[in-house]
């Protein structure tokens, strides 16, 4: 009788008008979705591998060590996941001169709009009615005297619907894959498809939630015209409004210090301050050693300090020592405003940490928010890759700067001992290049717990909830 | 019994709105929601203009930076881009942007402000007040009664028209003016009267935009003969028009217009003053080198300005087959926190930057530390700008669409068989 019931809300859904708009319109939007991102995807390679040839000529002819580090930077290439999931990766660049705003006006459509936004609306669509129709049609009466338990009858309008949803979803993701794996510049790994296959069990769960909402306003509803009216209500302000308002509620709780001023702010330390302390702290250490070597007060021409510095071994000292007291000053000088800086910075830092958490925690109320956590990051296209990679940026650049450039200068010194080193043209193009490779599949698992035990959490939640309206529901 | 007039069938309505459920929904949200949008956004504006007060250039700083603007709170758009700090240096300008962009959170979700709930939740609800108006009444057989009092069908759709827009009009008006008295009231922000001006024109797009929603509604429901099928029908429409093609459209226009991305412009700029830092060392000529330096960048800022620009009109013109689309363009181009109005404010910047840069070089060539430059001034755009450049036409679109959705509605109405 369980399968009956399963067999028979499917058949009921697939053969229903909504069924088959939702299906064509997902089929549709995913295909299209999938040929533009594709498109747009080795449009990027294309142009990453431009770039990386204008780097590797600059390295050949321009390279310097004293601003390589504005050239030689470490970079994200595309990644094929991109085609499916967009996350983060749209280049808005606001903190350069150069930016392109029209992803803010306009978000990119990815799977994860297509789950967040279109597929929860089927879900809706097809399961705002499943207990308040049945009994406008007089159908739930007849199940019911079935002597079948409400619990399972629940079960089954639960399983049967979520199936065929998840259905034409997977269907249509088929095909969209089909378009983006014939793409010849697509190279989809093994752990892409456990990503993608964990994305579909989250996009399942995600489906479940908003099914399951579905029939918990149902069955706390008379009329299927009413329970239209709360499931829209409800999904709009868990799909529309409580993730775009967390960013904002969660600066008012936990407000972050301006970046602009806090950069004014550095930049005056380490410099005109930093140049004020140098030179008191100067002052105060010369002061000391002139005090010790008297010698030192006359006034004397550079070339009369020279000689006297050659034939004196007395002078010789006094001078060394004022060079010596110089030098403590301004390291001291630097010390001091560097750890201003330092502190400065780490402030920074860490409020905007905190204030990001908050956020995110505050959007994950909706399930929206975890969905696109999850997706995003299983992809290596959101918050988590950018942690990852920063910390391949780490790694590379302790590879270049701590071996690859004492190795060059030391080579350098070799052949010209008096040179520049920091302002002369030199080869670099056997420099070691910064290589991205996404995190293990292992790390991004981790990483999205939390997300899917929310969704799941909501689910079992939903389940029991629903279950109670139905038990008290009046099937007359 | 006399004839029903347009305004009866619409008091009608109206009255019959009062009492169900889903204007009691309705309301909900939109009290709920243009007050949350109001007031997060109004908090949001006075940390911006706390923040702006502390940097805001000292006399005689080359730094162009211009205060957020109180319309921000109805149309955010793109004004976290507009009141970045653009400091002019020997090698280029120097970009700092605000706070958010400590908060990647921010650009995971669209700004909850005004216009959003206005192009994504209450089109929503103009289609709920359109769906079921011939659908339901003929699955109730009330539309039998009325059409048998030999009222003409014109006036029926015109009344149910009228009826329901007012329905959601009024109460959407007086949430808006409220909310806007209640900014008003704050004496941190003030709106100058041209502002005021443009906020109304927000609010008439606005009225326009939802106007274009119920009357697909109406349209949808004349062409079904269930009110189910027409909900599920227009909520796939609704998706559709404000989601899917918006976003869409600026993914093929992409496709067609080759405009280099942003990440490689950063770095040939990074490659360009670098190798002429580095040239002028090996040959002394320093202000040669640096002139060199500002008109590459200027060359490859005005090439990216002019693709860039293209783009944005590209995808417009595909955008413009849904009316959320025309109706954002219009309204933030208005409120002064478009697209448009950033790439003017850029090029406002270029401009300042060149006319001060020879000075600049020669300052720090001598060594001059303490000089003194004159201030960036920015006049946002006039209206008669913004609408000569779109504004106008997307205004003129709305209208069409709503002429349009109103006689297809009527066209199904007179074909509607009651039965």
């Amino acid at each position: 009788m369980f399968k009956t019931i399963i067999a028979k809300e499917i058949r009921n859904n697939i053969l229903s008008f909504r069924f088959i708009v939702s299906f064509v319109l997902l089929f549709v939007i995913v295909t299209v979705t999938a040929v533009v991102l594709t498109g747009d995807f080795t449009r990027r390679q294309q142009e990453y591998s431009q770039r990386q040839t204008e780097i590797e000529n600059y390295l050949r002819n321009y390279a310097h060590f004293n601003r390589i580090g504005n050239v030689l930077q470490a970079t994200q290439p595309p990644i094929p996941f991109q085609t499916l999931v967009r996350g983060l990766t749209a280049d808005v660049n606001i903190q350069q001169f150069d930016d392109d705003p029209l992803p803010v006006m306009f978000p990119l459509v990815d799977l994860t709009f297509i789950v967040t936004i279109l597929v929860s609306l089927v879900a809706l669509i097809l399961s705002y009615d499943t207990v308040s129709g049945e009994k406008e049609d007089g159908t739930l009466k007849l199940m019911l005297a079935n002597g079948l338990s409400r619990a399972k009858v629940l079960l089954a309008k639960f399983a049967g619907g979520a199936l065929t949803i998840l259905a034409p979803f997977v269907v249509s993701l088929g095909a969209g894959m089909l378009i983006i794996l014939v793409h010849p510049g697509v190279s989809w790994t093994g752990a892409d498809w456990g990503a993608l296959g964990l994305i579909v069990v989250g996009a399942a769960l995600y489906i479940s939630v908003f099914y399951l909402i579905g029939i918990l306003i149902s069955s706390a509803h008379r009329a299927s015209s009413s329970s239209i009216m709360t499931s829209l209500f409800v999904w709009v302000l868990l799909v529309l409004i409580v993730p775009n308002l967390s960013p904002y509620v969660a600066s008012f709780l936990s407000p972050t210090p301006s970046r602009i001023k806090v950069a004014r702010e550095t930049d005056r330390l380490g410099d005109t301050d930093r140049d004020a302390l140098g030179r008191k702290l100067q002052a105060q250490y010369v002061g000391e050693v002139v005090k010790q070597y008297p010698v030192l007060e006359e006034r004397l021409t550079d070339e009369e300090v020279k000689r006297r510095i050659a034939e004196d071994p007395e002078y010789r000292k006094a001078y060394e020592a004022r060079r010596a007291a110089t030098e403590r000053a301004w390291n001291e000088a630097n010390r001091i405003q560097g750890e201003k800086i330092r502190a400065l910075e780490d402030d920074l830092r860490q409020r905007e940490a905190a204030q990001t958490g908050l956020a995110r925690a505050i959007s994950m109320i909706s399930p929206l928010a975890d969905f696109s956590y999850l997706a995003t990051d299983l992809s290596s296209t959101g918050m988590r890759n950018t942690v990852h990679f920063s910390r391949l940026a780490e790694l590379w650049g302790r590879v270049f700067y701590q071996d690859y450039r004492p190795k060059k200068i030391a080579e350098m010194r070799a052949k010209d001992p008096t040179g520049d080193f920091w302002n002369t043209a030199v080869d670099m193009t056997d420099a070691p290049r910064f290589r991205y490779t996404e995190e293990g599949l292992g790390g991004r698992v981790k990483a999205v717990l939390p997300p899917f035990a929310v969704l799941l959490g909501y689910g079992v939640l939903l389940f029991a909830a629903a279950y109670v309206a139905f038990i008290r529901y009046d099937v007359r | 019994m006399d004839k029903p007039t347009t305004w009866m069938i619409a008091r009608k309505e109206i009255l019959s709105n009062l009492l169900s459920y889903k204007f009691f929904v309705v309301l909900l949200l939109i009290v709920l929601l243009t007050g949350t949008s109001l007031f997060i956004m109004r908090r949001d504006f006075r940390l911006r203009t706390a923040d702006y007060q502390v940097i805001r250039p000292k006399p005689g700083e080359p730094i162009a930076l211009v205060a957020p603007s109180p319309l921000a709170i109805f149309a955010k758009g793109v004004d976290d881009a507009i009141t970045r700090s653009f400091e002019v240096g020997i090698i280029g300008t120097d970009v700092k942007a605000g706070q958010s962009s400590g908060n990647v959170i921010y650009s995971f979700f669209p700004a909850p402000d005004f216009l959003y709930v206005v192009r994504v939740v209450l089109s929503l609800v103009a289609l709920l007040f359109g769906f079921d108006q011939v659908s339901r009444e003929r699955e109730q057989g009330t539309l039998k009664l009325v059409l048998g009092s030999s009222v003409s069908r014109a006036k029926v759709i015109a009344g149910k028209w009228l009826g329901n827009y007012l329905s959601l009009a009024v109460p959407f008006l007086l949430a808006s003016l409220l909310g806007s008295a209640f900014l008003m009231l704050d004496p941190e922000i003030h709106f100058s009267s041209g502002q005021l001006g443009r906020l109304g024109l927000i609010l008439a797009l606005s009225l326009l935009y939802l106007g274009f929603f119920l009357s697909l509604g109406i349209l949808v429901s004349a062409l079904t003969r269930r009110a189910a099928t027409s909900v599920v029908t227009l909520l796939f429409i609704w998706a559709v028009l404000v989601f899917v093609i918006p976003s869409l459209g600026t993914l093929i226009a992409r496709q067609f217009m080759s405009v280099p991305s942003v990440r490689a412009l950063g770095e040939k700029r990074q490659q360009t003053w670098t190798r002429e830092v580095l040239l002028s060392i090996r040959d002394g000529n320093w202000t040669e080198h640096f002139r060199k330096i500002n008109a590459e960048n200027d060359q490859m800022e005005q090439d990216y300005r002019l693709k860039f620009e293209r783009l944005v009109r590209l995808s417009r013109n595909i955008n413009r087959i849904s009316p959320a689309a025309s109706f954002l363009d219009a309204a933030s181009e208005i409120a002064g926190t478009g697209i448009g109005e950033e790439t003017r404010l850029k090029q406002e910047v270029v401009r300042y930057k060149d006319s001060i840069i020879d000075r600049i070089i020669e300052d720090q060539g001598s060594g001059r530390r303490d000089a003194q430059y004159p201030a960036f001034t920015y006049r946002p755009r006039r209206l008669a700008e913004i609408f000569a450049g779109g504004a106008l036409f997307d205004t003129a679109w709305l209208v069409f669409f709503n002429i349009l959705s109103f006689a297809l509605a009527y066209v199904a109405f007179v074909r509607y068989d009651v039965r």
